[in-house]
């Protein structure tokens, strides 16, 4: 193929991705306030709630109740930090015009923009509840940012190259061997806090905080940051998909894409049923529960180096 | 005892003591001086009575005093003790007993707040009950002062909150706030994420009821009235009072109302403890246990609904009996539900009982120890999972709980794990307390007339046990067919007073379930909207419409 088509392609790809995320994190939301209705006895909202919370806090009020550029940016940087990471992930295996020009660490870096963006609206909202809840979610970040990074590390280890599509899709499910069996278990096991959901959603804690770093927003603002959520989680269901379970390879890269949705909606009924079946923790329980899951990782880490 | 009591009562005091008289098989009264009413509590306390709540009254009228009762349970002996004296109008001056007795700190700031009592000592003279705004010099619960009293508001003026402790932050919790359930507030210190102290500042929603009930009504509407100071435990208060009105006029019921009182207050037990135990798996984050325990509720109000025609405020009991009788068809029904409320409450506590993310979010929170629980004379099952053996339904059997058996459960792990676990095990009891009931019913009358005007001046004094604790009322009879004086002191009155030591060195987290592991009493009303489901319009109800919409399915239940 030429240059020309390809790079077309590519660019096709990145809009590809990025309405493939947006249509579908809602609807995926949608699958665990479903499950978690049906764990409790509920008929539960409908599948496109989501989309209709979405739509009905774009129609409302922005109200800044700090009047302070941050509080405002904070949302948009959010949710444009997480269209980054989208845009340059290769969703079953094909990669974006952008990828060539990322790594895995940009990746990471882009992950924790969003989570900074998160924290600055926080403190910049000047709410106590606020603050508690960004010191939550910043102590949080520090103990499983790493565990995700150790994840990509796996992939990076086993192919000697920091190029995404190398990381996520270059390793054969026979080339991970026990280490990247342990690594499963670690993405499976902070799966909960990569989403911040039950017993993770310590940040959020409706019952003590209030909705924590985003009590003060409201409007279009809260609905960035909702969606925000919503990518974020759909990106952590997606990864574990998309490193450890091999494509089909069926020639059709459509039939691919379905396989991996799908595996990915199953993941979304795994956290749905999680939630509902755990209370939420505290902060230093949390805390201990990262710390061997981070240790956990770092051995699988030196495994993989030594064997 | 009473002679007992007395010897060492004059033994200390010597001319303070006025009279020491017993009314009935359980309740001494004693009468002191003002100087010596302090020391007479301590005596009291000595021969191992517990301290129960205090009563101011205007007797301005009579004799120109203040009076104040503090009243004591002698559990191991069923008998009551009140211990009472007066202070002249012009010089309200009594002696506190909170350095003695702290629990005594709110009925002695409710005494100053309402009769302009004041207690000379007491660590923390603050306003408690009336508004910030409330003018000095008026005291609604004196007789000058009218039931309909709206005084002038004022501006800017606030609660002062104790000072923090250095190097804390301040979060406020209320006046709304999702883990309380009415408008209260409190000011948690923390440190960090570690809450190093906390101050109250409640009674926002003081309605008035006891000056209502005291110039308004009759002794015959009091107990629905009463059944209104809480949306959960309506009957306990309505029983207690009832229980109080006929003490004081002698009056002895029949023993089929007795026993359907019985069934009424073990069904509001059930009720109460299922919707406690879904708040608290929500306080924790963990609405799956809301969902299932609430669902299981819902059967026992559709139950109450075909017994009382209420779903809640059943408005059974009367002064003088009960008001519908139980039919065998219904008794049948009341098995039926019990039987599937207990099969379905026992798979979820097998679930929540090997939870073990449950046990980390309960168990050693919200400990405090048994030697603090006596102090702060806790009650009820907040008290029983600190290892504290008391229940007014054994201690001082009141209806038909002399004739039926059932275990107590008390732990002494100490924590909010305990009272959870103790609220369940209530809940089976009281199950096999309702079957009891049913088997061991008497037949015969459910109501008896009151025929007789009750005498003026008389005191009486009743407890129930509430499923939150024990709750006391303490009746004066008064001229007009209705009680001079009535104080209701609610469960939560006293246990809320201990929660700051509870909640002293554990994480903010843990403030909403430790806070509602006392099962803090709430009543609310709400508004009522209907939504189409096929439409998805939405219309609100009128009261008139609401009203009939009410009777047409009353109707339909009757049928």
């Amino acid at each position: 193929m030429s240059p020309m088509p390809e790079l077309l392609m590519g660019i096709l790809l990145v809009i590809a991705n990025l309405v493939l995320f947006l249509a579908l994190a809602p609807f995926f939301d949608g699958i665990v306030r479903r499950v978690m209705a049906r764990v409790q006895s509920r008929q539960g909202p409908p599948l496109a709630q989501s989309y209709y919370d979405l739509l009905k806090l774009l129609g409302k009020e922005n109200i800044d109740s700090t009047g302070i550029l941050p509080f405002r940016l904070a949302p948009l940087v959010a949710f444009a930090s997480m269209l980054c990471v989208i845009a340059i992930l290769p969703v079953a295996g094909r990669a974006t015009a952008l990828t060539p020009y990322a790594d895995a660490i940009s990746l990471v870096y882009l992950l924790t923009l969003g989570g900074v963006a998160v924290l600055l609206g926080a403190f910049a909202s000047k709410n106590i509840y606020a603050l508690i809840g960004a010191s939550r979610e910043m102590t949080t970040m520090i103990m499983v940012e790493p565990i995700l990074f150790m994840i990509l590390m796996m992939g990076v280890l086993k192919t000697g190259s920091l190029d995404l599509t190398a990381v996520i899709y270059g390793t054969p499910s026979a080339g991970f061997g026990w280490p990247g069996v342990v690594m499963i278990v670690v993405s499976l096991f902070a799966l909960q806090a990569f989403v911040a959901r039950q017993p993770f959603d310590i940040a959020e804690a409706e019952q003590e905080l209030l909705g924590g770093p985003f009590i003060e927003y409201s409007g279009p603002n809260y609905a960035l940051f909702k969606y925000y959520m919503m990518l974020k989680q759909m990106f952590y269901a997606y990864l574990p998909i998309a490193m450890f379970v091999p494509l089909i390879h069926s020639g059709y890269f459509i039939a691919d894409l379905a396989v991996q949705m799908l595996l990915t909606a199953l993941v979304f009924l795994l956290i749905g049923l999680l939630s509902a079946t755990h209370p939420r923790y505290r902060i230093d329980q949390a805390i201990r529960y990262f710390a061997v899951l981070f240790v956990i990782a770092l051995c699988a880490i030196g495994a993989a180096v030594i064997f | 005892m009473r002679k007992e009591l007395e010897a060492k009562l004059i033994a200390r005091l010597r001319d303070d003591v006025v009279c020491v008289e017993k009314t009935d098989e359980r309740t001494i009264f004693v009468d002191v001086k003002r100087a010596g009413f302090r020391e007479a509590t301590q005596i009291i306390c000595g021969v191992g009575a517990r301290y129960l709540c205090s009563v101011g009254y205007d007797n301005i009228d009579r004799d120109g005093t203040l009076a104040m009762v503090h009243t004591f349970a002698l559990d191991d002996r069923n008998q009551f003790v009140c211990c009472r004296t007066a202070a002249p109008v012009d010089d309200p001056v009594i002696e506190s007993i909170t350095p003695d007795l702290p629990s005594a700190g709110w009925s002695e700031r409710e005494v100053t707040d309402l009769l302009g009592l004041r207690f000379a000592g007491h660590p923390k003279p603050k306003k408690l009950v009336l508004a910030d705004d409330w003018p000095e010099g008026i005291y609604p619960l004196r007789k000058d002062v009218p039931h309909d009293l709206v005084p002038q508001g004022a501006e800017d003026v606030a609660y002062q909150l104790d000072e923090a402790p250095p190097g804390t932050k301040i979060v406020p919790v209320g006046p709304f706030h999702p883990s309380l359930h009415e408008p209260e507030h409190f000011a948690v210190y923390v440190d960090g994420e570690t809450i190093k102290g906390c101050d109250y500042r409640g009674f926002m929603t003081h309605r008035g009821i006891e000056k209502l009930c005291q110039t308004q009504v009759s002794y015959n509407e009091v107990p629905f009235i009463a059944e209104r100071i809480c949306g959960i435990c309506g009957s306990v208060h309505a029983t207690a009072f009832s229980q109080a009105v006929e003490s004081a006029a002698g009056l002895v019921i029949p023993r089929r109302a007795e026993f359907i009182r019985t069934l009424m207050l073990e069904i509001e037990r059930i009720h109460s403890n299922l919707l406690w135990l879904g708040v608290a798996g929500h306080l924790i984050g963990f609405d799956t246990v809301f969902m299932q325990a609430w669902r299981v509720r819902e059967q026992i109000m559709w139950l109450c609904e075909r017994l009382t025609g209420n779903r809640k405020t059943y408005g059974m009991i009367l002064v003088g009996g009960v008001r519908r009788d139980i039919t065998p068809e219904i008794a049948q029904d009341i098995l039926t539900v019990v039987k599937k409320i207990e099969e379905e409450l026992m798979v979820i506590y097998r679930a929540v009982e090997k939870d073990t993310s449950i046990h980390k979010r309960t168990k050693g929170v919200g400990t405090i120890t048994r030697q603090q629980a006596i102090d702060w004379n806790l009650i009820g099952p907040v008290a029983r999972a600190r290892g504290v053996d008391i229940d007014a339904r054994r201690d001082h059997p009141y209806a038909a709980y002399d004739e039926v058996k059932f275990e107590v459960p008390v732990l002494d792990s100490c924590d909010v794990w305990a009272t959870l676990v103790v609220r369940v095990v209530e809940t089976f009891e009281a199950i096999k307390i309702i079957r009891q009931c049913l088997d061991k019913m008497p037949g015969g009358e459910i109501f008896v007339e009151m025929k007789d005007k009750i005498p003026a001046q008389r005191h009486a004094i009743t407890v129930v046990e509430a499923p939150r604790g024990e709750s006391v009322h303490y009746v004066i009879t008064g001229e007009e067919n209705r009680p001079e004086r009535w104080r209701v002191r609610a469960p939560t009155f006293t246990n809320l007073q201990a929660v700051p030591l509870m909640l002293l060195d554990e994480q903010f987290a843990d403030f909403p379930i430790v806070m509602g592991s006392i099962d803090p009493c709430f009543s609310c009303t709400d508004r009522v909207a209907v939504v189409d489901l096929q439409t998805g319009n939405a219309s609100s109800v009128s009261k008139a419409e609401l009203d009939a919409m009410s009777r047409k399915h009353q109707e339909r239940v009757k049928k």
